[in-house]
């Protein structure tokens, strides 16, 4: 927790958390490179950050009070530190990325009776009150948010969510709030169907399934992880490669994506995909099964068959499907979800989008698909931890107001930090919000987002831990196709008898302009709070949305890395994250700003393992007593470039008094083995 | 969980967070413990993430502890998530001979407390390590407004550690673990956790399954 100065020399300084500023951080340190990776906000990951329900809405009145933080107070000072033939370039104070941003309430903001037992039944096993992850931020984030006039499309729910948010304790507490306890009896019946969550002991406890309200959201809120960017990690994808390759995968585990949906004629279906789940369709018929096999059979090694598909190579993959005698059932199956292109890809893309879908069938499950455990959000901090252990200088809160370009050479020499210090490097990577005024052309594309909160699955199966995919092919003709991804409680980004539903999509208009209707179709959305359904209502089978938020978010990833900027050749941007469902857009980007900064230097080379790792300084005598220092040399190189931050304060305190203190180890070394070693 | 030899043994993998001030000796208190070494030449913690130290508990029992240093160079105090994630127990260390090490004993434990929570909710269980307690100048006794410090800040104990001498470094994992084991004793296990995937090619890694990081 200290706060001293930031040394002033780097080789490379990083801004933003992103993916991609996250690798090439990671790549850099690996390689011995000196680091300074910093964020403007105070949590890691920038636009791929995931929170928990709490920070979220802390985040949300944060977003709508900002203002650029820019100091410029001290300019005078660090004004000094230039030197003849330097030259000054600001980065954009104002570095959001998210716009239209809409939260409502759905879940009924009434305390039952009800609850109040059941709080106090779980009181027992959870002393601990919700606590925002950041409580200092909160408060702040707070007080700021209730006098901003700037928000962006405000609706009238979420006004009274601020409110539930602020008294959403004292709410539980209200003892004449009982005008819903006979209703809610009805819907614990209706939903016993959840009963069978399997989660922690807190609701374990529960034999009935009470109705969740916004208090429960908020109680229950770390159990969150709510990211801003939703996407998939193809089995087979880059992502999976240099997690492996770099053993960056030893800070996180995935859960397998169990299901691909469609959704047709107003129906959620299951999508067949692999052999096995082909012959135990019931939708498709012995004929459609045996067309669909030889087809896809076809497209595992398509390029084989060049006389299949060469002449209509660039026509419509949409109009090939029709000449390859599949119903209409099945080319809507290949089209959308498992190709998920669109009607006016070409046929040559299409097949290959099928063959990489394919390709990455049964590596770790009978889908396509990983999910990060805890959200996308953990991807870049487990890059963000490699490049700490490899020396890495964090700092957040922390960001860049200028840099410093020679003007003979116009290269980027220097960085002033938000505090007015001067930062010398010879690289400077940043995240796109930060240099938008650069852009050299102003074609800049939005993607869509919405995030719901919902009481049970779009398609209820026999567990309810299910994790899917589903494509919605676009509702009107040139529209876009929305990936929704449904996570249940195991994934560890919702509370147990919630879903967390993350719906995307390229932008026409505004986030609820392009999503609003399909989420409308597709689950019930309340007119009010806590409202029910009538009963024989033909949305009663429909998951009820508790908690949803719009918003767009910037992509600029079509201009592919610094190309389209005015910028110092030594500054490299990173652009992104992209619409698609992978990551392999934001993987290759870091591998190639790599490339262009240490060409001679290898990508993301395996870190020793933790065991492998010999210290320097003495050995025990003992060594060859059982206790065993693995023989690999592996990290020892390493350790010479430490710079002695962590210990040396006390190593110089103790160096003249302290002469042999390993002469005494050898009986501990042989207590290595022996067992017990705790007695 | 891997099976034992003949007898069923019941083995355990635990994270336990290793965090405190700049140089209040963490690295050397790992090391200490798992390589029972102690130099004075410790360079930055580089390269290093944790460091694995198995102990045959008693007969049924194997707990493999990893203790996860703060790389170094997270300095500042903003620890990523990943650090924090899935960690069933922590010390708290901090440099007798220096006071301002102690007042930010309080910062990280509320730090910790709100980064990382049991299953159940409470926060994980967390050791105070008064180290280098060799070199302590007054001998003064404080003991009963530690033991006050402890309780106010949820600390469940605490206990006199020297790296440099091997003092108390065994007796304060040893506490730390039991408190560990109790608590796992108390939880169901998740079921849900059989489905979750590591990356690996490497076959011979797979030991670490059985595990919670």
């Amino acid at each position: 927790m200290a706060s001293d100065n930031l040394p002033s020399e780097f080789d490379v300084v990083i801004l933003g958390t992103g993916l991609t500023e996250s690798i090439i951080a990671s790549a850099c340190s690996r390689v011995g490179q000196k680091v300074l990776h910093i964020d403007r906000r105070n949590y890691y990951s920038s636009k791929w950050a995931g929170f928990n329900f709490n920070s979220l809405l802390s985040w949300i009145e944060e977003y709508k009070s900002q203002q650029g933080s820019q100091s410029t107070e001290d300019e005078a000072e660090w004004r000094k530190t230039l030197e003849d033939g330097e030259e000054v370039l600001p980065l954009s104070a104002d570095d959001s990325f998210i716009t239209n941003l809409e939260v409502s309430c759905y879940a009924s903001l009434e305390a039952e009776e009800e609850v109040k037992e059941n709080e106090e039944a779980t009181e027992t096993l959870s002393p601990a009150a919700p606590s925002p992850t950041e409580p200092e931020e909160e408060t702040k984030g707070k007080g700021e948010g209730e006098s901003s006039p700037d928000v962006t499309q405000e609706t009238t729910t979420s006004g009274e969510t601020q409110h539930t948010q602020e008294d959403g304790g004292c709410g539980v507490q209200e003892e004449g709030a009982s005008q819903d306890a006979g209703q809610s009896e009805e819907i614990e019946q209706k939903e016993q169907q959840e009963d069978t969550t399997a989660g922690p002991p807190s609701s374990a406890k529960e034999v009935k399934k009470k109705k969740i309200t916004y208090a429960d959201l908020v109680k229950e809120g770390r159990r969150f992880n709510i990211d801003l960017v939703s996407k998939l990690i193809y089995s087979r994808g880059s992502l999976v490669d240099l997690l492996i390759q770099s053993k960056v995968s030893r800070y996180t585990e995935f859960k397998i994506v169990t299901r691909i949906l469609t959704y047709r004629q107003g129906r959620v279906e299951q999508v067949p995909c692999s052999r096995a789940d082909v012959f135990a369709s019931k939708q498709l018929t012995m004929v459609e099964k045996r067309m669909l096999m030889k087809f896809l059979t076809f497209c595992l090694d398509f390029e084989q068959h060049p006389e299949e598909y060469q002449e209509v190579s660039d026509q419509p993959f949409w109009e090939f499907l029709q000449t390859k005698k599949l119903t209409e059932n099945l080319q809507h199956f290949v089209l959308h979800s498992i190709a998920m292109v669109t009607k006016e890809t070409c046929t040559e893309d299409g097949l290959k989008a099928t063959q990489h879908f394919l390709r990455c069938l049964g590596r770790y499950g009978n889908t396509p698909f990983l999910f990060p455990l805890y959200g996308l959000g953990e991807i870049p901090q487990c890059f963000c931890r490699m490049s700490a252990v490899f020396g890495g200088i964090y700092c957040l809160r922390h960001s860049v107001q200028c840099l410093v370009v020679d003007k003979e050479t116009n290269g980027c020499k220097a960085v002033i930090d938000t505090q007015g210090q001067r930062i010398s490097c010879s690289h400077f990577v940043v995240e796109d919000s930060f240099v938008r005024q650069r852009w050299k052309n102003t074609e800049e594309g939005h993607i869509s987002r919405a995030v719901l909160i919902t009481d049970r699955s779009v398609l209820p199966a026999d567990s309810d831990q299910q994790i899917s995919l589903l494509t919605a092919p676009p509702l009107e003709p040139g529209g876009p196709a929305v990936h929704v991804v449904e996570l249940c409680s195991s994934s560890m980004t919702c509370m147990p008898g919630t879903f967390l539903v993350h719906l995307t999509c390229s932008s026409k208009g505004t986030a609820r302009e392009d999503l609003e209707s399909l989420i409308a179709q597709m689950f019930y959305v309340p007119p009010s709070p806590g409202e029910e359904l009538a009963e024989g209502d033909e949305r009663s089978g429909r998951p009820t949305v508790m908690w949803a938020m719009y918003f767009n978010m910037l992509d600029i990833s079509r201009m592919d890395g610094s190309n389209g900027f005015d910028l110092p050749s030594n500054v490299h941007v990173c652009t992104g994250p992209d619409v698609n469902l992978g990551c392999d857009y934001s993987v290759k980007l870091a591998e190639k700003i790599f490339r262009q900064l240490l060409p001679e230097e290898e990508f993301c080379p395996p870190a020793p393992d933790p065991e492998d790792i010999i210290y320097e300084g003495v050995a025990p005598q003992g060594e060859g007593s059982g206790f065993e220092e693995n023989p690999k040399t592996e990290g020892s190189p390493l350790q010479s470039e430490a710079d002695g931050l962590e210990n040396h304060p006390e190593s110089e305190k103790e160096a003249a008094e302290v002469e042999a203190p390993i002469q005494e180890t050898p009986k501990e070394a042989l207590k290595e083995d022996a067992s017990p070693s705790e007695e | 969980m891997a099976g034992g030899s003949v007898t069923e043994c019941k083995e355990y993998l635990f994270k336990v967070l290793v965090i405190g001030e700049l140089g209040v000796g963490k690295t050397s208190i790992i090391k200490r413990y798992v390589h029972q070494l102690f130099s004075q030449h410790y360079r930055a913690t580089i390269g290093v993430d944790f460091a694995l130290k198995v102990i045959n508990w008693d007969s049924k029992t194997l707990v493999r502890l990893q203790l996860w240093d703060i790389a170094g160079q997270e300095r500042f105090g903003n620890m990523t998530r990943v650090y924090y994630k899935e960690a069933v127990g922590a010390f708290v260390v901090f440099d007798v001979t220096r006071g301002s090490t102690f007042e930010a004993v309080a910062k990280w434990k509320h730090d910790l407390d709100s980064k990382v929570k049991l299953a159940n909710g409470s926060p994980i269980p967390s050791v105070l390590l008064a180290n280098k307690c060799d070199q302590k100048k007054d001998s003064s006794n404080n003991a009963s407004l530690m033991d006050n410090f402890c309780k106010e800040t949820g600390f469940l104990g605490w206990f006199e550690t020297s790296a440099k001498e091997n003092i108390n470094v065994d007796e304060a994992a040893r506490s730390l673990v039991e408190h560990i084991l109790q608590n796992d004793k108390g939880l169901p296990y998740e079921e849900s956790n059989g489905d979750r995937v590591r990356l690996e090619q490497d076959p011979a890694t797979a030991e670490s399954k059985s595990g919670c990081c």
